[in-house]
């Protein structure tokens, strides 16, 4: 049998973009397999183009790398003519740099962005011929979760042996090193879980057992005695972003990725508190990277990769202490390198505009903005601090300014929302309209482009919503249709929404419990996969697996919480505490607001974190 | 001043598209401090050119970049440079300065020399079929073009065609390559299958050199 590369390399010119399975990149990491102790396979689970684009996987492929006794390689889901090739002249899965299959890796380390990219964690290891559930796998790869859906990742936990909750900076290095110590004593894979029980951020599923009461919600979770299990998870947290690891290389793909460029992170967390938002909860506290490191690494990697964008990330750039300086700095030290500085449109100070527009010609793409809800009662419901004067005055000074496109976001079932909210989004797009017309005709840039995206609202654990019902299906369509028919009254505006049914089982997944996993595995045996891109996505499989397994999808997307449940991630902590979320659920049912916390705490309960807002 | 710079593309890259291709020569001239040319104009590129577009999937050991430099730099220091910032499948094998008169070596190239694998059921009868259609003064085969299929005489076109004497299933061929010219070695194996009377499949072609006028290389030329 000729080896795994020699087969892969035989598929690629039956498929379509064979380039994403190619790699040998520029800034790929090879290493020697004898001189290693640990084979990571980091498993993007998606495909490469959206893996390649992601952050976390950059900052992680780094950090393992820096190890001597560590190499870390990329993993990725193969697009569905690639995975029917394989099947058929059984590839297994394989890594990107060494083509190596799965199944020999030590650790197999997957990141949770998303709940619809489930079913492709099971097609990874179905192509890769590793057995899905824990249990089954005495040997062989250990399986590790991190990213936003670890912090309720129930539905995956009998597929796990392990999830990393927080950052992974620190936390990764800290599994790592007890992983090398146990290879070396030859100690087995339920020794190495006890040892990293203790760690802050690990969470071992199956050294909890779980209780349900009759009605089907979560009675208890108990950590098994002689497991090291802690009766809470909290999770791991770098105070000090300045210090801490962030990549001075990168790789660059070959074909367009979906984010080509470089990416620096300037801050993590975010605080102004809007309440459907989970990344704001689950990132707190806000951690800025200092302007001196900003820049220092941005010079490496502008070396490094010869990209010609930066772009600026965090939750909310515009709330970086110093901006203005960096953009500044940036933008003059980059002009005669030609390397393009993108910044969030909003909150820049006119000097950078200036700036900006000596030197960047700025492209004058569609002013995005996200005010979420139609009306004021709702956007102070969900703590969207927003006004309409300040819509109004950023898309006027737009509109001045030359531009003519405006994208507005919204979501659709907010809690307590009414049609009133749904025609005051056609009352705003009506106004941001009438704006754009009272610019003097021959000042004005022709073409005026308004569009009204509407998403569905999902509520999402450790968030003030977690207590609420997603709106039934009937009734968000009903909506959109309003909604529909409302804009198409109001000239020159585009109008996209999609179906709620992807919202829904988002919904069921986001809040689901341990039995959801039987779920999960039905729908992926019965073909679900990719079902974040619509054309795969079937919610007929979907249902059905529901049904096969005995399981109401409603009970877990539609029903309101009471004060008092136990919910299944509630062994966790991601720093903002339940009762904070409960109070903020009952202002939200007020339409109280709740400040920033950069003008002042509100007492969230980051601060029982060592070092944490000090 | 310009730097004509010989690269490779071994296997694992066979899929870099030109397209791609373009993109990451920009890239890699960005990390490298070689006082390279800018254009001028809205949207300012390296100035560089490519001797000859590859198709997908082909592997070479003969690609030329020409790059137009803002400064006087020596070819060790191109060599080097460029060595640094290419992937490890790219190799760089030299570089040459050449003079800003010089012609593009787009325009300059005539033919290139190709090995060319194939499968087939009956690989004799294919070396076979070399000498008869080297000794015909025209072979008429169907070109695919841009607007439909084209009669084209191709053996005018074929300059050399020899077996490749290490055992392996693979022809050595030379052929045109210029712009109003040029045989692509999938035709050339299409035709040579069919007159010996079987077919030859899972074609993999390696440029091994361009030439110029008088069948120089390019790089000597
Ligand atoms: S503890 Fe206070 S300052 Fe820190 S994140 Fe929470 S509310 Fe904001």
């Amino acid at each position: 049998m000729c080896n795994v590369s020699d087969r892969v390399d035989g598929l690629l010119s039956r498929v379509e973009k064979p380039s994403r399975y190619m790699g040998g990149e520029f800034g790929s990491v090879m290493k020697d397999p004898e001189k290693v102790d640990i084979r990571y396979a980091f498993l993007f689970p998606d495909t490469y183009e959206v893996g390649m684009s992601h952050l976390g996987m950059k900052i992680l492929y780094h950090t393992i790398n820096k190890r001597e006794d560590a190499w870390c390689e990329r993993v990725f889901c193969p697009w569905v003519d690639m995975e029917q090739l394989m099947r058929e002249e059984n590839v297994p899965l394989f890594s990107h740099e060494s083509r190596t299959p799965l199944s020999e890796f030590d650790f197999i380390g997957v990141t949770l962005q998303y709940e619809m990219s489930f079913t492709n964690i099971l097609s990874a290891l179905d192509l890769a011929g590793i057995p899905f559930r824990a249990e089954d796998r005495k040997n062989g790869p250990i399986l590790v979760g991190g990213g936003p859906c670890a912090y309720n990742a129930e539905p995956l936990a009998p597929f796990f042996d392990f999830f990393d909750i927080g950052d992974g900076e620190r936390s990764t290095d800290e599994y790592l090193d007890i992983y090398a110590a146990c290879k070396k004593e030859g100690a087995s894979k339920e020794e190495f879980l006890k040892r990293i029980a203790a760690l802050q951020g690990v969470y071992v599923p199956s050294f909890y057992d779980v209780e349900y009461n009759a009605d089907g919600t979560v009675d208890s979770y108990t950590p098994r005695e002689g497991t090291g299990a802690k009766p809470i998870v909290y999770k791991a947290l770098v105070n000090d972003l300045t210090a801490a690891d962030y990549p001075d290389k990168l790789i660059v793909p070959f074909g367009e990725v979906i984010h080509d460029r470089i990416m620096l992170e300037i801050f993590r967390g975010c605080t102004r508190g809007c309440r459907f938002c989970q990344a704001g909860m689950l990132y707190r506290p806000v951690r800025e990277r200092s302007m001196e490191r900003l820049l220092e690494l941005a010079d490496k990697l502008v070396a490094a990769t010869g990209y010609d964008e930066i772009s600026l990330m965090s939750l909310s750039s515009g709330d970086y202490s110093c901006l203005p300086e960096l953009a500044k700095e940036m933008v003059l030290k980059y002009r005669e390198r030609r390397v393009r500085i993108s910044l969030p449109s909003l909150r820049i100070d006119s000097y950078v505009k200036d700036t900006l527009a000596e030197t960047q010609k700025v492209k004058k793409t569609a002013l995005t903005l996200a005010p979420e809800a139609g009306t004021q009662r709702l956007r102070d419901v969900i703590n969207k601090g927003v006004t309409e004067e300040d819509l109004m005055r950023a898309v006027g000074d737009a509109f001045d300014e030359g531009w003519s496109a405006v994208k507005l976001y919204f979501m659709c079932g907010l809690p307590t929302e009414t049609d009133e909210d749904i025609d005051g989004i056609a009352d705003l797009a009506a106004k941001v309209r009438d704006r754009y017309f009272r610019v003097p005709k021959g000042q004005r840039a022709p073409g005026l482009r308004i569009t009204v995206s509407v998403s569905v609202f999902v509520p999402k654990p450790f968030t003030p919503f977690e207590w609420a019902p997603m709106l039934d299906m009937d009734t968000v369509i009903a909506r959109q249709k309003r909604l529909k028919e409302k804009l198409s009254a109001i000239k020159g505006v585009d109008f996209k929404y999609h179906a709620p049914d992807v919202s829904y089982i988002e919904a069921v997944l986001a809040r689901g419990d341990r039995r959801c996993a039987d779920v999960l595995e039905t729908a992926y045996r019965s073909g679900c996969r990719f079902d974040s891109w619509s054309e795969f996505f079937s919610m007929d499989k979907w249902l059905d697996a529901f049904r096969a397994c005995g399981l109401d999808p409603d009970f877990y997307a539609l029903r309101p919480r009471d004060e008092g449940e136990v919910f299944p991630w509630d062994v966790l902590d991601c720093g903002v505490e339940k009762r904070y979320l409960l109070s903020e659920w009952k202002k939200a049912l007020r339409a109280e607001t709740t400040r920033d916390c950069r003008k002042g705490c509100t007492g969230c309960g980051m601060k029982r974190y060592e070092g944490a807002c000090v | 001043m310009r730097a004509w710079v010989r690269i490779g593309k071994k296997n694992r890259l066979r899929y870099v598209s030109h397209l791609d291709m373009q993109r990451l020569m920009q890239r890699a001239l960005n990390r490298t401090t070689l006082p390279f040319a800018w254009s001028q104009g809205f949207n300012p590129h390296p100035v560089m050119s490519f001797a000859s577009a590859m198709a997908m999937g082909w592997t070479s050991e003969y690609e030329i970049v020409d790059i137009r430099m803002a400064q006087d730099v020596t070819a060790e220091q191109v060599t080097k440079e460029m060595a640094g910032a290419l992937p490890p499948d790219m190799p760089v094998y030299e570089a040459r300065l050449v003079d800003d008169r010089k012609g593009a070596p787009m325009a300059l190239v005539e033919s290139a020399e190709y090995r060319i694998l194939f499968e087939s059921p009956d690989p004799e009868a294919v070396f076979g079929a070399i000498q008869s259609y080297m000794g015909e003064e025209h072979v008429i085969a169907m070109r695919k073009t841009k607007t439909g299929e084209k009669e084209a005489d191709i053996r005018p076109m074929t300059y050399a065609l020899n077996r490749q004497e290490d055992g392996s299933n693979a022809v050595i061929a030379r052929l045109a390559l210029t712009e109003k010219a040029t045989l692509k070695p999938d035709l050339l194996m299409q035709v040579l299958a069919s007159r010996a009377g079987t077919q030859a499949e899972g074609i993999r072609v390696h440029r091994l050199c361009l030439f110029g006028a008088g069948g120089v290389p390019l790089m000597e030329l």
